[in-house]
């Protein structure tokens, strides 16, 4: 199975969201990085086809999706980042209704929604109200919706927003066990939730693909640019302010040890280290987000 | 598709604003009818006088006295026997109620001090075969009746304008994701909006049948609306119809009324992005037919009445000529509520597919 957007464009009036993006993606699971207002959102709306893109189009094994329709959408999983539910339905009920919108049978989607909400730790919950839940039992829950029709293409956008440590591993377990033969495309600013599920990543800023490889492929990039150096921790404030720090650790000893993205040795005593996603993410999007 | 038809029934059922609404429309019912009930007042002329059930009891037994065909040996009986001719302090005798029957041939037969007008029944009413007897009753449920459809119609509005537009809330994304979210889906959404309006529409037309029935018995359906009381003379419907026909009329406008209000509610639910815009707009769309300056007189206001407003608002729909056959021009709303059905239908159906999610 291959999704591929050539020249993929979309414009709100003046800004361009995403900007003649060419891709090609084969099974796998796909990391989607990025800053606030990249283009991320947008990109897996127009693969969802629930966005019309101003130009360029979305092709499945060579077929445009427009002409795919339902049989595209029969294919497709789409979590996204914030998403509506009908408080007065049970977790159950819900869905089972999503179920009857992707076309399974009564039986199927009795048992693909119980399997499910067993998978997401929500069985003990099925039959309550989705009012009565916290932020992370709904997020769970739309998880356990986006893979109801077991879809050859998931696209899940901020899953992990929400979860405490023990439901990420959960979920990342999930998605590893499911992503066998699928494309999955995942979105999240928690990068390490990327790093160790995702195959690949595809790196995005202002509208287009600034970079997209597999992990060790992409943090290539700034091989020599990442420093971890000690400073006395009454002065790690002012380096703070000065420096690109991509991790602060306090020690017992009154010194602080700083992660430091920089081209050259920022202090003294930097030594250098193997550079990760979150220091390839702030090498690229320092600041973006304070805009 | 039927199951997806369930969850959409559902889903308008359970709405706060809904339940709240339909309970609402059935307590006014229930509240206009028994309060019209209770403010009756007769006077048989001799002794017996009161309110409520003894009104409606004496009203009855009057009716009973005349029921039959009008002849003008019937108008002279019965200008004899119950209009007065004591002085009434200069109030015209025509607006003197005593009791229905004598204000029905008052308001057609009498002067103003009480007296024979010099009018035959064939001069009031042509040619036309009036049958009479006790209609007031039915006229008071009819009249009722139009103030609960117009209420209806709103909370038909309260109903349907979430159908499409709640969903863009954010469920719109998993939806429109899901293999029938842009076919099946909506056209549940379509379906049930239709049957949970029809629904709905049934059941309050037979709960306030029922309060008529309760309250006022069967005596009269077969009666013509035309020989009643003066508040039902002056600006009503002018045609020589019975109780039952008129009924028959208001039920069939109620419908056509709810099948219109939801046909162009679905449009609006779909086109707006928000369920509150969705339901202002579709109320306003509603009312503002009455506010425009269309003389009853003009060639436009036939196309006018054919509005749904004017359907649960059944006098100036129902008072326009008849047409062919006897049937009145009331009947062309129902190709005129199907029209709106079906633009609905399609139009909601096509925006839905194509709303983009933001």
């Amino acid at each position: 199975m291959e999704l591929t957007t050539i020249e993929l464009t979309k414009q709100y009036g003046s800004k361009t969201a995403v900007n003649h993006l060419n891709i090609a993606l084969s099974n796998g699971v796909y990391g989607l990085l990025g800053a606030n207002g990249a283009g991320k959102t947008t990109l897996m709306r127009l693969l969802c086809a629930i966005q019309t893109p101003t130009s360029g189009k979305i092709i499945l094994n060579g077929k445009s999706i427009v002409g795919l329709g339902e049989k595209y959408r029969s294919l497709l999983g789409y979590l996204p980042q914030h998403f509506g539910y009908y408080p007065d339905f049970a977790a159950l009920d819900f869905l089972l209704y999503v179920a009857a919108l992707k076309g399974l049978n009564e039986k199927t989607a009795k048992r693909k929604s119980e399997d499910l909400l067993e998978s997401v730790g929500l069985s003990a919950e099925s039959n309550h109200k989705i009012r009565t839940f916290s932020g992370g039992m709904k997020q769970r829950l739309g998880i356990a919706q986006a893979m109801l029709n077991d879809p050859h293409i998931l696209i899940l956008d901020e899953p992990t927003a929400g979860l405490d440590p023990k439901e990420r591993v959960r979920f990342r377990n999930l998605i590893s066990a499911f992503s066998k033969d699928r494309i999955v495309i995942l979105s999240t600013h928690i990068v390490s939730d990327v790093e160790f599920i995702a195959e690949k990543i595809i790196m995005m800023k202002s509208g287009q693909i600034i970079h997209f490889g597999k992990p060790h492929e992409i943090t290539s990039e700034i091989d020599g640019q990442v420093w971890e150096c000690s400073v006395p921790t009454n002065r790690a404030e002012q380096y703070t302010a000065t420096l690109n720090i991509s991790n602060l650790r306090n020690e017992e000893n009154g010194c602080t040890v700083l992660r430091v993205i920089a081209e050259d040795t920022p202090i003294a005593n930097a030594v250098k280290v193997q550079p990760n996603l979150e220091d390839l993410y702030l090498f690229y999007f320092k600041g973006e987000n304070d805009r | 598709m039927s199951k997806l038809i369930r969850f959409e029934l559902r889903k308008i059922f359970t709405t706060r604003l809904t339940q709240i609404a339909l309970i609402a429309v059935l307590l006014l019912s229930v509240l206009f009818s028994f309060s019209t009930y209770q403010n009756k007042y007769a006077f048989d002329g001799v002794s017996n006088e009161g309110t409520g059930r003894t009104a409606v009891e004496i009203d009855k037994s009057m009716a009973a006295k005349y029921e039959g065909i009008l002849t003008d040996e019937k108008v002279q009986q019965m200008m004899s026997d119950l209009v007065p001719k004591s002085d009434s302090h200069g109030l015209n005798a025509i607006y003197i109620y005593r009791n229905a029957m004598q204000s029905a041939v008052a308001a057609r037969f009498s002067d103003i001090n009480g007296n024979w007008n010099g009018l035959s029944v064939s001069d009031v009413f042509g040619k036309e075969e009036i049958k009479i007897g006790y209609v007031d009753g039915w006229l008071s449920t009819s009249q009722n009746i139009a103030k609960v459809f117009f209420i209806l119609s709103l909370v038909i509005i309260i109903m349907i304008a979430p159908v499409f537009s709640a969903e863009y809330g954010g469920v719109d994304n998993i939806i429109l994701t899901s293999k029938y979210g842009k076919t099946k889906c909506a056209t549940a959404k379509v379906i049930a909006g239709i049957f949970a309006v029809l629904m709905v529409t049934a059941f309050v037309a037979v709960i306030n049948i029922l309060i008529g029935f309760l309250l006022y018995g069967s005596k009269g359906l077969d009666c013509s609306i035309l020989f009643a009381p003066l508040s039902f003379v002056e600006g009503y419907i002018p045609f020589n119809i019975t109780c039952g026909t008129l009924l028959k009329y208001q039920i069939i406008l109620a419908f056509t009324s709810a099948i219109s209000v939801a046909g162009f509610t679905l449009i609006l639910s779909a086109v707006c992005k928000n369920q509150m815009v969705a339901l202002v707009a579709s109320a306003t769309v509603h009312v503002l037919p009455i506010m425009l300056p269309v003389a009853e007189t003009s060639t436009l206001f036939r196309f006018i009445v054919l509005l749904p407003l004017y359907h649960s608002q059944f006098l100036s729909i129902m008072s326009v000529e008849q047409i062919n056959g006897g049937m009145l021009y009331a009947i062309w709303a129902i190709p005129s509520a199907l029209a709106f059905l079906m633009i609905g239908c399609i139009a909601s159906r096509k925006a839905f597919a194509k709303h983009q999610v933001s």
